[in-house]
């Protein structure tokens, strides 16, 4: 099996998300022979080689972070050049997101599978999963721990082909989280977290509270 | 304030809302964004953690942004692309992230960015071209919730007279 993969997030590749969770997923998804060529929405210079991998193959990956419950403006702008195919080609999705729960994306997957459609493709399942916004703050041993459970997403997508499985529909995790757990998330995100917060925004070189307002 | 912005090129559709607006006494803002340079959104997030409130992205959206935060309700019009609005009315809302902060608290059963103005208008989309009408009013919901507002609704062009209504 070929697979084209398309990172479809706007950011550039060496701070994408998607691309390191794409990292994981491939080691898995090749461990059997299974080949693939990836893309980057984000390079607009990989626009006429994104479009003819696209109409050339007939299993298509796109990798997704979800941007305000859908895919990103860029990568809409992207998809918006292409012709629907209507050829048998399968299109299927990674979905992530920076909330953790699985609530969170169902919005921007009942989209991809509308998406599908439009584009003439069979659609092939989405592996939906968010808590993925730190992944490029981590250090190197956090970002392994966080993104090495794609790799066995990699094994099952070459193993069956599609993201249509139970342990694919698992690999979200709970939809929301009870109340113990809210309860205490929720302390840890009004201190613990605000100070981890406020390092990566010193890091960046921010000088400002992060609750400033710029406009009156 | 009713700030109503027009992403498509075409004016018609924003004529034909301030009229009906004029004709109910509901005063709105509109801005023509259908030529104005607005970028996407590049996920940069310095927006809430390196320049906070402020996008890195500079073009004509600020002056939008601007006007938002003080806007009661939002309405954005867009051409449809894909089932959906297209890439001009996605990055319409993709860029409205400076209205959010880093910060997280639990809303209900779902985590939520802690708001950085007092208040965030309600949501409305009126679209022009096809579209899932059904889909559409599903992610206006979705962005309200994010926005800790309520959703007016998704109206094709072909009710105005409806959208208004709503306003």
């Amino acid at each position: 099996m070929h697979v084209v993969i398309i990172n479809g997030s706007p950011r550039v590749k060496e701070f994408s998300n998607t691309d390191k969770i794409l990292a994981k997923f491939t080691e898995g998804l090749t461990e059997n022979g299974t080949t693939f060529e990836q893309y980057e929405v984000s390079d607009r210079k990989q626009w006429d080689a994104i479009r003819t991998a696209y109409n050339t193959n007939k299993n298509i990956l796109m990798a997704i972070p979800l941007y305000v419950e859908n895919i990103p403006g860029l990568l809409l702008e992207f998809l918006e050049t292409l012709t629907p195919k209507n050829d048998g080609t399968q299109l299927s999705f990674i979905l992530q997101g920076g909330f953790a729960e699985g609530s969170q994306l169902r919005c921007g997957e009942a989209y991809l599978e509308i998406l599908a459609k439009e584009l003439g493709c069979e659609y092939g399942g989405t592996l939906a999963k968010g808590d993925n916004f730190s992944i490029r703050f981590f250090g190197e041993q956090t970002r392994e721990r966080v993104t090495s459970p794609y790799k066995e997403m990699g094994r099952e997508f070459a193993a069956q082909g599609n993201f249509k499985s139970e342990a694919c529909r698992k690999f979200t995790g709970p939809e929301t989280f009870p109340l113990k757990i809210r309860i205490l998330v929720g302390a840890m995100f009004a201190t613990v977290a605000r100070k981890s917060f406020k390092k990566i925004a010193a890091g960046l070189g921010c000088t400002k509270s992060l609750k400033y307002r710029p406009y009156k | 304030m009713i700030l109503v912005v027009n992403t498509t090129a075409d004016t018609s559709v924003s004529e034909e809302v301030k009229k009906l607006a004029a004709e109910e006494n509901k005063d709105i803002k509109l801005i023509e964004a259908g030529n104005k340079k607005i970028g996407n959104c590049i996920g940069c997030n310095y927006c809430w953690l390196k320049t906070p409130g402020e996008c890195a992205v500079k073009d004509d959206y600020e002056e939008i942004l601007k006007e938002i935060i003080h806007a009661k309700e939002l309405w954005v019009i867009s051409d449809t692309a894909l089932g959906f609005i297209n890439h001009k009315g996605k990055n319409f809302f993709d860029r409205i992230l400076p209205i959010a902060t880093m910060y997280l608290k639990f809303k209900g059963k779902e985590m939520r960015h802690v708001a950085r103005y007092k208040s965030s208008p309600d949501v409305g989309i009126i679209y022009r071209g096809e579209a899932d009408k059904a889909y559409l009013n599903r992610w206006t919901e979705r962005c309200a919730i994010n926005f800790e507002s309520k959703s007016l609704g998704a109206y094709s062009t072909e009710n105005i007279k409806e959208a208004v209504a709503c306003m």
